[in-house]
């Protein structure tokens, strides 16, 4: 396998619902990541795409709408989903493709536009999509699945309202120095926990919202493109991971679980993680910046443990003694986070990985980790799906 | 027990008072002894036959291994003729058959919810349709 690196990356700032097509957002992304990688069009060779599920036919084809914009070329084009993990599937098939030899440069990409009121069923046959009886059924929106965890965090370690609010107020400081963020306004502790109740223990902004958005990445083998790039980074390991049996989460769409553990938490994101460290020889005390998927302020909290940054019932810990700061231990979320993104779906994989990629080139201004050279970026996705994402100079 | 001659679930196959009692609808794996909920949602032990998969309901009663009290109403095609907002959502844990279900916590003050407390299974019901009966959902209470 090639050595194999990013040339490029793009992004279209993240806001909310938009009437303009997701094929524009993506097209401002890629663009981006073209002239960031100095190069033409045509020097793509293939396209992996993540798809917008709720854009019809075009959404789910949106390689081949993409590719249309800019210029057909007859390169392979594959459309891939993977949920909130799904920018991290069209980043792995484009790595593999390279790194293997089929191709010297590929492009990774994603767009979604978000929906205009709330996220809900995508069919009507609960025999073949348990999704329609948790909505039907349930009344399971998304942040109770959270909730439900979280409670039981908070019994089995102590976790408090206040470590809840503190991951917001931390975001939110960061958030506002990230110029493509949606939300900009810093919080206090005291706002945060003023804020009402969604699902008792999470409050209103201890959970992000679904937003619009796009992100593009170009990866290359090809050595002129290399020294022509400026400061090229390189990916030592790309993975996706599934769940594993015994695994005790309720996860989204799911009415059980199992009641004993006989896997981690989040198995699917500690499959993709222990895969990067081995491929990668890089352990996660070897890691300078870490985007994790904070969809929630419990979900910061557990992650932290799920990929080994701490023990299980530490992370709180690491959070109150400043270590999982810019400046400390580890820089967590420098970005701002989901909490200061919102989900776009198919384009937030790439976006932290674009954020990784950025602080490891010195792009990042006021939120910049100074020295930063080793960093991960770590998906969270419904139903099993994650993906894991090391990066260095 | 209710009457329940007029009622119906809004989806078959979940939830069960042909016994007399309110019951869910769940399944057996004989080869690698995993129940599951939905009966369809399959859970298998990697390596299993899957051989020997059996109906089965739940027991009546479990404990609340988790909850959280949802604010907003849930979204279509959520519906109640009712509103039940904030209503209680637990996650009930029947411990012999290794499985934690959801759902909607009806009949209980929400305040006097703690974890490890008895439940039971009942129903909760939604809304009247057009044969004029009552479509329900199937929900967790305190047992008094
Ligand atoms: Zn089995």
């Amino acid at each position: 396998m090639r050595d194999v690196y990013i040339i490029g990356t793009g992004i279209h700032p993240w806001m909310g619902f938009s009437e303009k097509v997701f094929s524009d957002f993506a097209a401002v992304a890629v663009d981006g990541a073209l002239k960031d990688a100095n190069i033409e069009w045509k020097k793509i060779q293939a396209i992996m795409a993540g798809i917008f599920i709720y854009g019809g036919n075009a959404g789910h084809l949106s390689g081949q709408y993409l590719e249309s914009i800019f210029g057909e070329t007859g390169v392979p084009v594959v459309n891939v989903y993977n949920a909130c993990a799904t920018g991290s599937a069209a980043i792995r098939m484009a790595y593999n493709s390279v790194a293997a030899g089929e191709t010297d440069t590929a492009l990774a990409f994603g767009a979604d536009v978000s929906p205009k009121g709330f996220l809900t069923a995508k069919s009507d046959n609960a025999v073949q999509d348990r999704d329609v009886i948790r909505w039907k059924m349930g009344g399971l929106p998304n942040p109770i699945y959270w909730a439900l965890e979280c409670r039981k965090r908070m019994e089995k370690y102590g976790t408090t309202e206040e470590d809840l609010a503190l991951v917001k107020v931390l975001m939110s400081e960061y958030g506002s120095k990230n110029p493509d963020a949606r939300f900009k306004k810093i919080y206090s502790l005291e706002e945060v926990l003023s804020s009402v109740y969604v699902c008792d223990p999470l409050r209103l902004y201890e959970i992000c919202p679904v937003s619009t958005g796009a992100a593009a990445v170009i990866v290359t083998a090809d050595k002129e493109l290399i020294s022509k790039a400026g400061k090229a980074v390189k990916i030592n390991a790309t993975t996706m991971g599934s769940a594993i049996y015994g695994d005790p989460t309720i996860r989204i769409s799911a009415l059980s679980c199992p009641a004993v553990a006989e896997a981690p938490m989040l198995s699917e994101s500690y499959s993709a993680s222990q895969q990067a460290y081995k491929k990668s020889g890089i352990g996660p005390e070897d890691i300078d910046v870490l985007e994790l998927p904070d969809n929630s302020s419990w979900h910061y909290l557990v992650y932290l443990e799920t990929c080994g940054f701490c023990k299980e019932g530490e992370a709180d810990k690491m959070l109150r003694d400043g270590e999982t700061r810019i400046g400390g231990k580890l820089a967590v979320n420098p970005s701002g986070g989901f909490s200061s993104h919102g989900e776009a779906l198919s384009a937030q994989a790439l976006w932290q990985v674009i954020e990784c990629a950025n602080q490891l080139r010195g792009r990042c201004g006021a939120r910049q980790v100074e020295g930063a050279k080793i960093a991960m970026a770590q998906t969270y996705g419904l139903m099993g799906n994650s993906g894991t994402t090391i990066l260095s100079v | 027990m209710e009457n329940m001659a007029n009622k119906v679930a809004r989806i078959p196959n979940l939830v069960d008072w042909s016994t007399g009692e309110v019951r869910l609808m769940s399944a057996k794996c004989n080869s690698c002894g995993t129940y599951f909920f939905p009966k369809e949602h399959y859970q298998h032990r990697p390596g299993c036959s899957r051989e020997g998969v059996e109906d089965v309901l739940l027991p009546q009663k479990g404990k609340l291994a988790s909850y959280t009290i949802q604010y907003y109403p849930c979204p279509a095609p959520f519906k109640t003729e009712k509103k039940i907002t904030p209503y209680g959502i637990g996650l009930v844990e029947f411990e012999d058959e290794k499985i934690q279900v959801t759902g909607i916590i009806t009949e209980t003050d929400l305040k006097s919810l703690k974890l490890g407390m008895e439940m039971e299974t009942t129903i909760l019901e939604m809304f009247t349709n057009e044969e004029k009966q009552q479509v329900v959902t199937w929900a967790f209470r305190a047992v008094k």
